[in-house]
């Protein structure tokens, strides 16, 4: 066992691998422990570059752009992502305020964010001595992102209130389903282990460089 | 392309955070890829996941006895709980959403205060299992905590929107109790190490 590189180990189980990488399109699972170990996808660097700018896009129309809008007896009212999380707050329940802006606003923002700033210096082939960094934090923050549980969270709530009041979607609302879908492509087509391939090559040609 | 073999018996360390393996001999404590932390397996893995589940088994009890809402209407509060708010749904025929609901805040937080003691009591005591089949087990715990999280939104969403003069839903003590379950059982599952089932069976490469 010369070269490290030549293996690598399953997260869960800890077998040792030989490193090979599955076609594209075909999926590499642990034989010992089934879990799913790479699904590399065509042109995983182009692909996630454009949906993270779509997403960043998208971000602010389903963040400013009302959601839903209520009517009941005579009043109106409408929310968007924020105005939950100031309700919260204004009641005193701070701390989950807090959890709810975090999960549903500040990491998604932070995690597109990232995701742009990584695949956007390895699409232009730019070396930066934080791509190590930011490919770390994203990874840990991949499952604090919760805009989809959201969602469902959004339709049980008009569900409650569709027999007490009437209801209005707003273009927020459909922002935010965009939002999703492109962040669900997102991390589904993003091929960890390429990235930290073409990051090692950019250091190794920068140091070489100097 | 399989050995028959742990990387950690073969003197490398898998790096949590990048995948990359270094040589124990080396005596490194960071990555020389990510700089992440090097640990062989997750440290204090099994106490750090009991604190965090013995927090979560007491929470677990105020976020179901107290309100986690109250719909106030003309001056006159009605405390819901979680359980209140299913068998409300049920009441008014939209059984569809009540199930999701249930499992949401009932069935998965509790399979997955159960699931994780099993979990801990397999690796602690090095019960002989099938490491295989608990393995998925804790991947399923893993994957379905942030769901958990639905009430919470919800709860949001609902203080937000009713909030009139004559009608007001107003959020209860259990919304903080059932968030910070939702939150310490995703990070007890997160500092679980499943290695560690692998690690105290004694035929695990047949
Ligand atoms: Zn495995
Ligand atoms: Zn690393």
């Amino acid at each position: 066992m010369n070269s490290s590189s030549a293996y690598h180990a399953c997260p869960e189980c800890d077998l040792l691998l030989k490193a090979t990488l599955p076609d594209v399109g075909e999926k590499a699972h642990c034989p010992r422990c089934g879990l799913l170990l790479a699904r590399p996808h065509k042109q995983s660097v182009e692909r996630t570059f454009a949906l993270s700018i779509a997403g960043i896009i998208l971000f602010f129309p389903a963040n400013l752009l009302p959601m839903v809008g209520i009517t009941m007896m005579g009043n109106a009212n409408t929310g968007i992502l924020f105005s939950g999380v100031l309700a919260l707050f204004n009641e005193g329940l701070q701390a989950v305020a807090v959890v709810v802006f975090l999960a549903s606003i500040l990491f998604p923002l932070v995690h597109i964010s990232l995701s742009l700033l990584i695949s956007g210096h390895l699409y232009f082939n730019l070396a930066n001595r934080y791509l190590a960094h930011w490919m770390r934090w994203m990874h840990h923050l991949d499952e604090w992102v919760m805009l989809e549980v959201y969602m469902l969270s959004i339709i049980v709530a008009c569900v409650k209130l569709m027999s007490i009041a009437q209801l209005k979607l707003g273009w927020g609302l459909y922002a935010f389903v965009a939002l999703i879908v492109i962040n669900t492509l997102l991390t589904s087509g993003l091929d960890e282990a390429l990235f930290w391939q073409r990051i090692e090559q950019l250091r190794t040609r920068k140091n070489n460089a100097n | 392309m399989q050995t028959k073999t742990n990387a950690l018996s073969q003197g490398l360390i898998r790096c949590h955070d990048c995948g990359y393996l270094v040589k124990t001999e080396t005596k490194m404590s960071s990555c020389p890829r990510c700089d992440g932390h090097l640990h062989a397996r997750n440290p204090h893995s099994l106490q750090r996941t009991t604190a965090l589940l013995l927090s979560s088994f007491l929470l677990y009890i105020p976020a179901n006895i107290f309100p986690i809402m109250m719909v106030n209407q003309f001056g006159a509060g009605e405390p819901h709980t979680i359980t209140g708010g299913i068998v409300d749904l049920i009441d008014s025929g939209m059984i569809p959403i009540a199930m999701l609901v249930l499992v949401a805040s009932i069935l998965v937080p509790a399979s997955k205060l159960i699931g994780i003691s099993l979990l801990l009591l397999c690796a602690h005591f090095r019960w002989q299992v099938n490491a295989r089949r608990w393995t998925t087990m804790y991947r399923m715990i893993a994957f379905v905590g942030r769901w958990s999280m639905l009430d919470i939104f919800m709860i949001s969403i609902l203080v937000d929107l009713v909030n009139f003069s004559g009608v007001q839903i107003i959020a209860g003590p259990a919304a903080t109790a059932f968030a910070a379950v939702v939150i310490l059982t995703m990070f007890a599952a997160e500092n679980f190490d499943p290695r560690l089932l692998w690690d105290n069976q004694q035929n695990s490469y047949e």
